[in-house]
């Protein structure tokens, strides 16, 4: 299987990576953006899944909530991912490298399946069950795995600073 | 609610009075406080990089051999803040560097104080480790 | 004795990585009240059942903060104590703090109908900005030597 190094490397030696490598103000600006992306999108994600496993919101309508903070959700979601790819391209080898950055994005990748998972089946027939405080169980289970994944990934994503296991 | 405050207050103390002393920060779990160490030498590579920046040096030995070693130091942010440039560091040049000893790893450190050939002396410590900042020059 | 040494330093990565799920959560709850309040279907909406069940998010998720915050404090009191990034973030939280607890509970509970349409657009607006800012004056201590 061909090496991703030498591409890994040309990215690296870009002249935007480097100059967000070695600036003053830019890396400490994009990666705060992230991080407040990250903590805004999923704290939003994670109350909505406390409604879902009936720990929050149990009076309200479960698309009450949801409908008016999707736009918001993928706003959060699209600003998380697109400084994500900018930090990676700064420091592509290093990344690739450290084991909790792989965590994170399998951690991500199975949130998503498991996020479209939820919604091309029980959450189509959510005007049966909207205004129930307690969903249907694979409702519920989508909520506490979604709550689990997104824990993980805020974990992992903060470990990936420490240099452990290097 | 009041009793939650108060609950969520002692548990906090606890688990602060519970940590070391030593166990500042990450710092703590790469670098050891009680080896503090001075490198004299020429540096090979300044790596001028976020989060953290990286100097290389190549330390002479009393017996003659020299000893590689790798200086984790502030960022470009800090470095500038503190007064120094990335063309201050020139492949070949005079240095003395200041800091403390990896915990298992050889010959890498934590950086404190670098000082210049000129004389010139800087802060390059980051965040965490012994004293806080009270070991700025 | 040497164990719980090593465990210790671990102590503050883990208790770090704690704030910051607990952080999420509670700024969940400030964010679903408070992008209501700025959407574009604001008006004529209640507010009131929603923001009281995020406000038992907020009770919950508050101590939480609390209890994994200090801790970082206590291990880095030193720096902390001199660091004007810091004092900014606590400035910042007790006026978010305030605001929430006093303004922003008038206009959530309020009958919307008798509010104008740029009211609550407002206050949605001041506590998101104020709220975020907490949480990014807290990310940038570690930028801030």
């Amino acid at each position: 299987m061909p090496s991703i190094l030498p591409a890994l490397e040309w990215l690296e030696a870009l002249a935007w990576a480097t100059a967000i490598r070695e600036s003053n103000w830019g890396y400490p600006i994009m990666e705060t953006a992230h991080v407040a992306s990250i903590v805004a999108f999923a704290g939003v994600v994670m109350v909505m899944d406390l409604r879902l496993v009936g720990l929050a919101f149990a009076q309200t309508p479960l698309t009450r909530i949801q409908r008016p903070l999707f736009p918001w959700q993928m706003a959060g979601f699209a600003l998380s991912g697109v400084t994500g790819l900018l930090l990676f391209v700064v420091d592509p080898l290093r990344y690739y490298g450290n084991v909790f950055f792989r965590v994170k994005l399998v951690l991500l990748a199975l949130a998503g399946f498991n996020a479209l998972g939820f919604h091309l089946t029980i959450f189509r027939k959510v005007g049966r069950w909207d205004e129930d405080p307690l969903a249907p169980t694979t409702a519920r289970l989508a909520g506490a795995v979604s709550l689990l994944f997104w824990s993980a990934i805020i974990v992992s994503g903060r470990l990936i600073a420490s240099n452990w296991f290097n | 609610m009041k009793t939650k405050i108060i609950v969520a207050l002692l548990t906090a103390g606890v688990l602060g009075a519970g940590q070391s002393a030593l166990a500042h920060h990450p710092f703590a779990a790469e670098y050891d406080a009680e080896k503090p160490v001075t490198l004299t030498g020429t540096l090979s590579k300044m790596e001028w990089v976020n989060p953290h920046s990286w100097i290389y040096m190549d330390v002479k030995q009393p017996d003659g051999t020299v000893q590689k070693w790798t200086i984790e130091s502030s960022g470009p942010g800090a470095m500038t803040r503190r007064g120094l440039k990335k063309t201050d560091f020139v492949a070949g040049m005079s240095l003395v560097v200041k800091g403390y000893a990896g915990r298992t790893k050889p010959a890498i450190a934590n950086g404190r104080t670098l000082v210049l050939a000129d004389g010139r002396s800087f802060y390059i410590g980051t965040v965490g480790g012994p004293n806080d900042g009270a070991d700025k020059q | 004795m040497s164990q719980a040494y090593r465990e210790s330093l671990w102590l503050f990565t883990v208790t770090q990585t704690l704030h910051l799920v607990a952080v999420s959560v509670f700024i969940g709850g400030i964010l679903i009240v408070d992008l209501r309040l700025v959407g574009r279907r604001a008006v004529g909406e209640s507010h009131a059942a929603i923001a009281r069940s995020a406000q038992r998010v907020l009770f919950w998720a508050g101590p939480a903060v609390l209890i994994t915050g200090i801790p970082q404090f206590t291990s880095n009191a030193l720096r902390y104590y001199a660091s004007p990034v810091f004092a900014l973030k606590m400035s910042v939280l007790a006026m978010a703090l305030l605001f929430t607890a006093t303004l922003r509970r008038r206009v959530v509970t309020a009958d919307n109908d008798r509010l104008p349409a740029w009211v609550p657009r407002a206050v949605g607006t001041v506590s998101l900005v104020l709220w975020m800012s907490v949480a990014i004056a807290g990310r940038w201590i570690g930028f801030s030597e």
